[in-house]
């Protein structure tokens, strides 16, 4: 039975290749205590009640007095109003031991309430609490209404509650146009980035969807048309919120996490390690929990590992291993598998259920070890090997007994290897520093020992070529080894000896020269533009003079001349060309000082047309004037020449 | 050779006082009004500097093309001259001169900043 399950199993996880998506949010069971505590809020009205008492039910939780809370129940009730019968009705369904009063007359308002005329939510709290209050109703009749009403009110939630009243109806009723809206409603989902499913009217539509489309498929025994990738967002979309702005919010939260984690359908699954996923030699052991989305652990599961790959080397260590349960933690294992330490991606699959979503897990399962160093080796060999080497074994944490000294002739030599304590395997972590200290001064100097092709670790300082990262101080410096690495438990900080270093003296800086890099750096000051330079005003003064002065040689060589105005006629067309000139040349300096060439222009064709005519007309006449005089002094020269 | 040229300029001056018009000495004056002014803005340029140079040009500009106008209608008005220019009447020939100084007193206020 277990076997072509699994079979097919694995072919789907071949098939579909690469990671498929798994749930990023759901409610721990922290969250699942504040959504309790919010809902356990002492109750303001009767909505606030109806939210707080089925809300916490949902959960499987119930209301702090169950007595008190009838007694509000049946103190605050309206009969006369439908929204009120609902909240109490629906309330006292999920007190055990509350009853209702019900009469005729709330009877009849409730059936009145249900008809094409009334909004959506109206008729669904209605048919609610006829329902809660076991009076009888005409279901197809109210699959009428919503049909009437959806086609009117075409927005999310008012179908989201047509789905819902859906959901009180016989079983016989026609429901066929009702579940066509679940799949119409999903397609209007936002999706964003791939891993959120939302309405953009917010958390608690998305929420009421989510109810609203599992309890009505389970209603009438169908599947929902969510596809699981759809589910996954939706999940991930209603659970990434951990604090709930208003009542309703929450209520409508606690509601889709029950029908999440308690439907005959589709239950998303979540998987996560219990404390970090790490094992080691002392904890050996990898615990998963598997639980619903209200962390309810999903005890009738069966947890099994794919495939354990290694990541560095993609080697396969474990296949097909079976987790087991021990207190409702699912445990493995790993170290009887002797893995090298390292990081490992396991393919981990949930199965013992058809409704799982999301059952196809990929985890990333750390091995640390503990390092230990051996071999560890220290001489001062001589540059040309003339001098056979002194080399020191120094065992972990002692510290090597004499100092070492260097000078520039030689160099200081370090070999040791780094061993996994568990396996005997070499190992290479990230971090393998040699540290030199001089207290005195405080220099550090850190250089990177790094491995051969064998694993064995060097490090050599050529003191000569390496004056100047020592500044060229001579002096003592204390030695120490830093090992790290991730999967190392055992980060190793080791003084492994004391050098003597001698420089030569005459390289050695004074004092030594603090590093002025961080120091704030010189201002820079801003250096406007400076002004020309202009010549004094005495001097401008003087030269505009001068060059208005020719002005006066004209006029005076004019009057000489004999030139005159006493041939100025007073025609209109004369005195206007005139007058019209002059403005033209007001209208330069006007130009000058306070307008632009458009307005000058415009300006100018005004006064310009004007002057052009009155200039015509005046030239006209003078020209005539002169064609007479020239004529007449012809003719009398001609007579005076008889 | 000196005295070549003083004869040559007295005898200009002689001829240019008898035998030019009136007309014609008046805008000869003119000329002559312009060329000073032009001059004299040169000589300010060279010895205090060109700052503010567009000012300058402006200025500069002005005496120069005013002093062409000037001869364009001295040219043009002058009676020896009558058949080059037939179409041309004395009026005429002043309207041109009205107009092209428009043009360029628009211009050189535009630029004189």
């Amino acid at each position: 039975m277990a076997q072509p399950r699994l079979f097919s199993l694995v072919l789907l996880t071949v098939a579909l290749g690469a990671q498929a998506l798994t749930p990023s949010h759901h409610l721990s069971l922290s969250d699942v205590a504040r959504l309790q505590a919010l809902l356990s809020q002492p109750f303001t009205d009767l909505a606030s009640a109806y939210y707080s008492i089925v809300g916490l039910s949902k959960l499987g939780a119930s209301v702090a007095d169950e007595n008190d809370a009838c007694h509000f129940l049946k103190a605050q009730l309206d009969p006369m109003s439908v929204d009120s019968l609902f909240f109490a009705a629906e309330a006292s369904q999920a007190i055990s031991d509350c009853e209702i009063p019900v009469s005729n007359e709330t009877r009849d308002i409730l059936l009145a309430a249900v008809s094409e005329d009334s909004t959506v939510t109206q008729i669904f709290r209605a048919v609610s609490a006829l329902s809660s209050l076991g009076l009888p109703l005409a279901s197809q009749e109210v699959v009428g209404a919503l049909v009437a009403r959806i086609a009117k009110e075409d927005n999310v939630l008012a179908i989201t509650t047509a789905l819902q009243t859906a959901t009180r109806l016989s079983q016989q009723a026609d429901f066929g146009g009702i579940l066509e809206e679940i799949e119409d409603l999903a397609a209007r989902l936002d999706d964003l980035g791939g891993v959120y499913l939302q309405f953009e009217e917010g958390l608690e539509a998305t929420a009421l969807f989510v109810t609203a489309a599992y309890t009505l498929s389970d209603h009438v025994d169908t599947e929902p048309p969510l596809k699981e990738d759809q589910v996954i967002q939706l999940v991930n979309s209603v659970f990434s919120k951990k604090s709930w702005q208003s009542l309703s919010e929450a209520f409508s939260v606690a509601c889709a996490a029950a029908a999440l984690s308690n439907n005959r359908f589709q239950v998303p699954v979540i998987v996560s390690a219990q404390g970090p996923a790490t094992v080691s030699h002392n904890q050996p052991i990898l615990q998963l929990l598997v639980t619903d989305v209200l962390s309810n652990p999903l005890a009738s599961a069966s947890v099994v590992v794919e495939s354990a790959q290694a990541v560095v080397s993609k080697n396969v260590i474990l296949t097909q291993a079976p987790f087991s349960l021990r207190d409702g933690i699912f445990e493995l294992n790993f170290m009887t598998s002797q893995p090298a330490s390292g990081y490992y991606q396991f393919s981990v699959a949930i199965t013992g259920d058809t409704r799982l979503v999301a059952s196809q897990v990929e985890l990333k399962v750390k091995v640390s070890t503990e390092v230990a160093i051996t071999n560890m080796d220290l001489s001062v060999v001589d540059k040309d090997q003339s001098i056979g080497t002194k080399t020191s074994r120094v065992d972990y944490p002692f510290k090597a007994k004499g100092s070492f000294t260097a000078d520039s002739h030689q160099n200081f030599a370090m070999t040791f290897q780094l061993v996994d304590v568990n396996t005997g395997v070499e190992l290479t972590p990230h971090q393998t520093f040699v540290r030199l200290h001089n207290h005195k001064t405080g220099q550090e100097v850190v250089f990177v020992a790094e491995p051969d092709s064998k694993n064995l670790y060097k490090f050599e300082l050529d003191i000569a070529e390496r004056k100047s990262e020592f500044d060229s101080m001579s002096g003592t410096y204390t030695l120490h080894l830093i090992v790290g690495d991730a999967t190392l438990e055992n980060p190793i900080l080791w003084n492994v000896a004391d050098i003597v270093l001698k420089f030569l003296d005459e390289e050695a800086p004074a004092a030594i020269q603090s590093k002025t890099l961080y120091m704030p750096k010189p201002d820079i000051q801003h250096l406007f533009r400076e002004p020309e330079k202009k010549p004094p005003t005495v001097v401008s003064n003087a030269f505009t003079a001068l060059v208005l002065s020719p002005f006066l040689l004209l006029l005076i060589l004019w009057f000489k001349l004999g030139a005159n105005i006493s041939n100025f006629s007073l025609s209109p067309s004369a005195v206007l060309f005139h007058v019209g000139h002059a403005c033209m040349l007001g209208l330069m300096y006007v130009y000058w000082t306070h307008l632009n060439m458009f307005q000058t222009l415009k300006y100018l064709a005004i006064i310009g047309s004007l002057t052009f005519l009155a200039g015509n007309r005046m030239l006209a006449q003078k020209a005539v004037k002169r064609i007479a005089a020239e004529q007449s002094s012809r003719l009398a020269k001609y007579r005076s020449l008889r | 050779m000196s005295n070549s040229v003083i004869s040559v300029i007295s005898r200009f001056l002689e001829e240019y006082t008898t035998k030019t018009s009136n007309k014609l000495k008046v805008v000869d004056a003119y000329l002559f009004y312009i060329l000073l002014t032009g001059a004299l803005q040169f000589l300010y340029c060279l010895l205090v500097g060109t700052f503010p140079f567009n000012s300058f040009l402006a200025g500069f500009i002005l005496c120069v093309g005013a002093f062409i106008l000037g001869v364009c209608l001295r040219i043009q008005i002058n009676p020896d001259n009558k058949g080059d220019f037939l179409s041309i009447s004395q009026e005429r020939a002043f309207a041109d001169f009205l107009l092209a100084h428009t043009v360029l007193h628009l211009v050189v206020i535009n630029f004189i900043g």
